[in-house]
């Protein structure tokens, strides 16, 4: 978008008449003196007709309008304007400046009155125009927004076509040179080409891994009624197929039924299963508990227990980072990503993901998703 | 060994065409690939014109097609082969690297017949190329008016 465009944009959100200072102030008191006069001459004009007591209501609607429009000066103003107004038209003695005294009470409910009106009406004004602001604001931010999303959504989406057909031929040809060239290479080559294979495959795993991370962010949750119950068993199906001869004693509890996106939620306990299955790897036999905690108002929070390696709750602030990893990658694989994956998983959800651990006893990981389908 | 269909490959990057041809070759499927560098080339080839007037009547068994290509991408080439009437007849299958949904979707919705995503490992690789290459050149029926050459046995 060009930059006049831009401008007569944020011009348009302002709403505010775009007059010179000077002749904007003018205009201002200027509406405060003519409602006075109006509703001083309407009064006047009603009191030839034998209407009587009609001059307060007008002057308090001028005094309101006044402050409404001209904001606290021209409201002042207006309300000044009224009082002598009214106190030479209408209050005894009639046409002069002075109050009788059984008068007194009477001028001063009105005066009374009428600051209350303005200070209202003053007040009414700027909250209103504090809300405006607050929604111009949004407004522009949630422009903002959906760009950025936008620019994240190509700069995936080049991710995804781009850097993987490089990876593709680096181990394409790395994996030709070790077999046509098998004879002339030496050990070490060998191993260097090897190196190079290990890192082209560990560098596609990770694209993958934060493509499918950022899809997570950007993709359009998919909501029902499911049962948590039957989601954890095709998720534990699953980390179960590779788990090959391991000796794992599982405990499965009842789990309830939620209100989520179906694909998301089986991630989330994939990804925390297989943490589990991967951590108590040194523990035979290794104990894996899914379960739930107990619910809030308005959550529903699972969990997953092991007596797995467990970690320094220190760190807990960095388990659920992108590709933040507390154990080297010789003892445990993995990329990092899949904590970050069920927090945001979380997220979309309503809730939150948190861990429990103490070191080598084991840890607890968490899974709160909100019952209200709004979120 | 049955007859072989003429394979077109529809692909720009020229790494992947020695890879893509290195996988077929190990199964003497290379001699009948065409390869053409973009989406016009292939176009050209297909309708026999420009630098592919002169080649003899007759369709691919099988167009390998990339996404991404320079002048006209793969999905507009697709959308013009499926909007032709005679061109329509061909086989297409779309073999990217993108695993985006909606370079899917769209080639589903243009009637592909395949959508395969190039693996970065070199074996799965290989593979997903030999079994599309046998499956297609050769087991394949191919609908008439295509190119194949009698297999030696």
């Amino acid at each position: 978008m060009d930059q006049a465009n831009l401008d007569g944009k944020r011009a348009a959100h302002s709403r505010q008449p775009e007059l010179p200072k000077p002749l904007f102030s003018i205009r201002r008191y200027g509406l405060s003196v003519l409602g006075v006069s109006l509703a001083l001459g309407l009064a006047l004009l009603l009191e030839q007709f034998h209407f009587r007591d009609v001059e307060v209501p007008l002057l308090l609607f001028a005094v309101a309008m006044a402050s409404w429009y001209g904001g606290l000066g021209a409201a002042v103003v207006a309300w000044a304007l009224s009082c002598v107004g009214f106190d030479y038209f209408f209050v005894e003695p009639i046409h002069s400046f002075a109050i009788a005294p059984r008068e007194l009470p009477y001028f001063f409910v009105f005066a009374l009155f009428a600051a209350l009106v303005t200070w209202f009406s003053t007040v009414r004004r700027r909250v209103e125009r504090e809300l405006r602001q607050a929604r111009d604001d949004l407004e522009k931010r949630g422009v903002e927004l959906a760009a950025s999303n936008k620019e994240l959504e190509a700069f995936a989406y080049s991710v995804s076509h781009d850097l993987r057909a490089p990876l593709r031929h680096m181990a394409g040809f790395s994996e030709l040179l070790q077999k046509n060239s098998a004879k002339v290479l030496d050990d070490k080559s060998k191993r260097y080409v090897g190196v190079i294979l290990e890192s082209a495959r560990k560098m596609g795993a990770l694209i993958d891994d934060l493509l499918a991370f950022s899809r997570i962010g950007r993709a359009e949750t998919d909501k029902a009624a499911v049962s948590l119950a039957q989601i954890a068993e095709e998720a534990l199906a699953e980390v179960r197929r590779d788990i090959g001869d391991r000796k794992i004693v599982w405990k499965v509890d009842k789990l309830p039924a939620a209100y989520g996106d179906r694909a998301m939620l089986r991630l989330a306990l994939v990804n925390l299963i297989s943490n589990a299955v991967k951590f108590t790897r040194t523990r035979t036999p290794a104990e894996i508990q899914v379960g739930q905690a107990p619910a809030t108002d308005d959550q529903i929070v699972v969990f997953v227990r092991d007596n797995g390696v467990g970690f320094d709750m220190k760190y807990v602030g960095k388990l659920f980072g992108v590709f933040q990893r507390l154990h080297s990658t010789e003892s445990f694989e993995g990329t990092g990503i899949g904590l970050a994956t069920v927090q945001r998983i979380a997220h979309r959800h309503g809730g939150r993901a948190w861990g429990e651990g103490v070191v080598d006893q084991g840890a607890t990981f968490y899974l709160s998703i909100s019952k209200s389908r709004q979120s | 060994m049955s007859a072989i269909g003429r394979i077109l490959l529809v692909e720009d990057d020229p790494n992947d065409v020695e890879l893509t041809l290195t996988a077929l070759e190990e199964y003497h499927l290379a001699n009948e690939v065409v390869i053409t560098r973009d989406g016009a080339e292939a176009l050209d080839y297909l309708y026999r014109r420009g630098a592919h007037a002169d080649r003899s009547n007759g369709s691919p068994a099988v167009l390998l097609l990339d996404l991404k290509l320079p002048k006209v991408d793969g999905l507009e080439v697709l959308q013009e082969i499926k909007n032709d009437e005679k061109l329509r007849l061909i086989p297409v299958v779309v073999l990217t690297s993108s695993r985006e949904e909606r370079d899917m979707v769209a080639s589903y919705r243009l009637g592909v017949n395949a959508y395969v995503v190039k693996p970065v490992d070199f074996h799965e690789f290989v593979n997903a190329i030999r079994e599309l290459g046998i499956f297609w050149a050769i087991i394949n029926e191919p609908p008439p008016g295509s190119i194949k050459r009698p297999g030696a046995d």
